[in-house]
């Protein structure tokens, strides 16, 4: 599904899609993407969006500095199948990595949402809530994040564990 | 016709050229000079920059990404727009090393005020005292300076810590959120003024709202951040721009001053320059010579020259900055209400509050968020990036900062010196090491701070509070002190080497005080003041 906005305004080519890094395209990296922006706004990337994060990741700029560990990888791999899985691990990692490759990836698509109408009037739109039920809706965020984390980081302890034996082996 | 060669075309270089060619002298200014990219959709606003600009990623984040801030990093509440990098690329050949301080350098035409917001704030005579001249040999050459630049701003509240001067044109209009933040004022002053020594009012920016000669006024595009392509905004180019017209005046970009040479008795003779790109020499004799290259290069140039005329380059001590803390806020009365793009989108207020001592004045830039990039703010909510995002949406209306500025006082223990490399390169240290009492001022500074802003309906989020690395605020002075009287590293009253004659410091080098206030707008000024007293008819 592309966004309508940019069914009638033809993206403009970046310099990867100029030097031919579109025939290259990693389908993971158009999943995740794919993935990550529904999480994000809610709707699909344009194509746009979705050729400047592959254009991001050509250019090296998203892997943490040092590179990312096997752990960060799988996360990414993990969170990129579902929109839930991202919530869960991007609260996972905003404790506990918070400039980890999966954050990286995220925060260069909201980067890249919010320079593109109409996703960034979509990101500057209050949600027309009343007072109250914003106050609600932040009480419910506030203990879902922490109900999230604790859950996540049951979860993934093993997993974490695993992959820190596995790198000093 | 007598002569002069500027090093540095910033705010203090181009309105010292400005003067000395309105004095009858001949003036040749020699810059790196970088240019500024040509405006993208000069008629465009912000919000039609992302509807209509062919590549928005290309223009807000950089073609490398480097306008993108992700996590983990210096924690800034903005990113700096890509086409400004050539504001602080660096230089080959120019070596730094810094000890507890950031240091930022500029080559570009127009200097470090090509990215500054615009405070044009006026010092008071209590700022003034260890000027060394009456401070109305100073003061009457705001209003000449606010003539050339435009400034517009009101005498209002906050008079008592900002003077008024003559050419203060009436303020830009306000946008919605300062207006509420005015507003709350009115009704919490009593308050306000009496426990907490606290004032509002407008701030005193360098931005037109009038047409006048190449500059459009102000239509509130919300571009400010992103170079105002009507130039309603002022930057020293501008000047240059017209300096490039006038007769007397040579402009010669594309180099870097390496020294000046003196003669036996110690007086300046002539400026030593290489080519940016190729190294080519070039020498330029001159008895006259006005540093205003910024304190950092100044001082450089200034110690590579004494290396070499008498082998030993002595430390220079003094240097001052100001710190700044950044103070986010939230404005509850705004929660859930649109944010008005279209706006101007820099510092609109200004928040004071008195110290005992008046020197010791606290200056808060006060900024309501529009049209900076997100994603920088919303990352930083301790939240999954979704929630973070929900959030935001109902609160970017609401949202507002505080830039707190703090006073610095010349100490020995912050200093410039010269490392010098067998093949005689040398590099500049910078150390510089806080006061002492300065964590206590800055917790009870910020007390009051964020009590005022609960006074005024607004809450500081725990947690988000930045406190800038030294260096960040680019107000750098004080280490060649103007005095009356004084030894080999100081300078006269009119900013001339005691070491070096016929060598004139005339930017903020010399300040021998820096009060809690952004230092361009008497920079300026102290120039042109210069330029009259020291190189007049």
């Amino acid at each position: 599904m592309k966004n309508s906005s940019d069914e009638r305004r033809p993206a403009a080519p970046g310099p990867a899609a100029q030097a031919g890094a579109a025939s290259h395209v990693d389908p993971l990296l158009e999943r995740e993407c794919d993935v990550f922006v529904r999480y994000l706004s809610g709707t699909a990337p344009s194509d746009y969006v979705r050729e400047r994060y592959l254009a991001a990741h050509e250019a090296g700029v998203v892997e943490p500095r040092g590179g990312a560990t096997g752990f960060e990888r799988w996360i990414v791999r993990r969170a990129s199948s579902a929109t839930w899985l991202v919530r869960a691990l991007d609260a996972h990692q905003r404790v506990f990595a918070n400039g980890s490759l999966l954050r990286r990836k995220l925060v260069l698509l909201l980067a890249l949402l919010e320079v593109r109408a109409p996703h960034a009037e979509a990101l500057d739109t209050p949600t027309g809530s009343s007072r109250a039920a914003m106050l609600f809706v932040l009480a419910w965020l506030g203990v879902r994040f922490a109900l999230t984390v604790l859950l996540t980081t049951l979860v993934l302890a093993p997993f974490q564990l695993a992959f820190k034996w596995e790198a000093r082996a | 016709m007598k002569h002069v060669v500027v090093v540095g075309s910033g705010a203090s270089g181009v309105h010292f050229a400005q003067s000395a060619l309105d004095n009858g002298w001949r003036v040749t200014l020699v810059d790196v000079g970088r240019t500024a990219p040509a405006a993208e959709l000069p008629q465009a606003s912000f919000a039609q920059l992302k509807r209509e600009h062919p590549d928005p990623a290309g223009y807000f984040l950089g073609q490398r990404f480097e306008g993108a801030l992700f996590p983990g990093g210096k924690g800034e509440y903005y990113g700096f727009p890509p086409h400004k990098g050539y504001i602080f690329a660096p230089l080959d050949g120019l070596a730094l090393r810094s000890r507890g301080f950031d240091p930022l350098l500029s080559f570009a035409r127009g200097g470090l005020a090509e990215a500054w917001t615009g405070g044009s704030f006026p010092f008071t005579p209590d700022e003034l005292r260890d000027f060394p001249f009456e401070p109305e040999r100073l003061v009457r050459y705001y209003g000449v300076i606010a003539g050339r630049i435009g400034v517009s701003g009101a005498v209002d509240d906050l008079a008592r810590f900002l003077p008024g001067h003559e050419h203060l044109a009436p303020g830009l209009r306000l946008d919605a959120h300062s207006e509420v933040l005015l507003g709350a004022y009115e009704r919490a002053k009593p308050r306000l003024n009496r426990e907490l020594r606290c004032f509002v009012g407008r701030s005193r920016s360098a931005v037109r709202a009038d047409e006048r000669e190449e500059r459009h006024g102000c239509t509130y595009l919300g571009r400010c951040l992103w170079s105002c392509p009507r130039e309603a905004l002022y930057t020293p180019s501008i000047t240059l721009r017209a300096l490039l017209r006038r007769e007397g005046f040579t402009y010669i970009p594309d180099h870097v001053v390496t020294r000046v040479e003196a003669d036996d008795a110690n007086r300046v003779k002539r400026v030593h320059a290489r080519h940016v790109a190729n190294g080519a020499a070039l020498e330029l004799d001159a008895p006259r010579v006005a540093f205003a290259a910024g304190t950092l290069a100044s001082s450089k140039l200034l110690l590579d020259s004494l290396l070499a005329h008498g082998g030993a380059a002595p430390t220079l001590t003094g240097l001052m900055d100001n710190r700044q803390v950044l103070v986010p806020f939230v404005n509850l009365a705004l929660l859930r209400k649109r944010v008005e793009l279209d706006s101007y989108q820099y510092h609109q207020l200004a928040l004071g509050l008195e110290r005992d001592d008046p020197r010791h004045y606290v200056h808060g830039l006060v900024t309501t968020l529009k049209s900076a990039l997100i994603h920088p703010i919303v990352q930083s909510v301790p939240l999954d990036l979704a929630s973070a995002l929900w959030i935001f949406r109902n609160a970017h209306a609401a949202l507002g900062l505080v830039n707190v500025n703090f006073h610095d006082e010349r100490r020995e223990s912050c200093s410039l010196s010269l490392e010098t490399a067998r093949d005689e390169s040398s590099t500049l240290l910078v150390r510089y090491e806080p006061a002492a009492q300065e964590p206590e001022r800055i917790r009870s500074t910020l007390r009051d701070v964020k009590r005022a802003l609960r006074q005024l309906g607004c809450f500081a989020p725990p947690g988000m509070t930045h406190v800038r690395p030294m260096g960040a605020s680019v107000h750098y002075a004080g280490v060649l002190p103007m005095q009356r009287e004084g030894g080999d590293l100081t300078t006269t009253p009119h900013g001339e080497s005691r070491a070096l004659g016929g060598l004139y410091f005339v930017d903020g080098s010399t300040f021998p005080f820096l009060p809690a206030k952004n230092l361009t707008f008497t920079l300026m000024a102290n120039a042109a003041r210069i330029a009259d007293e020291a190189f007049g008819r």
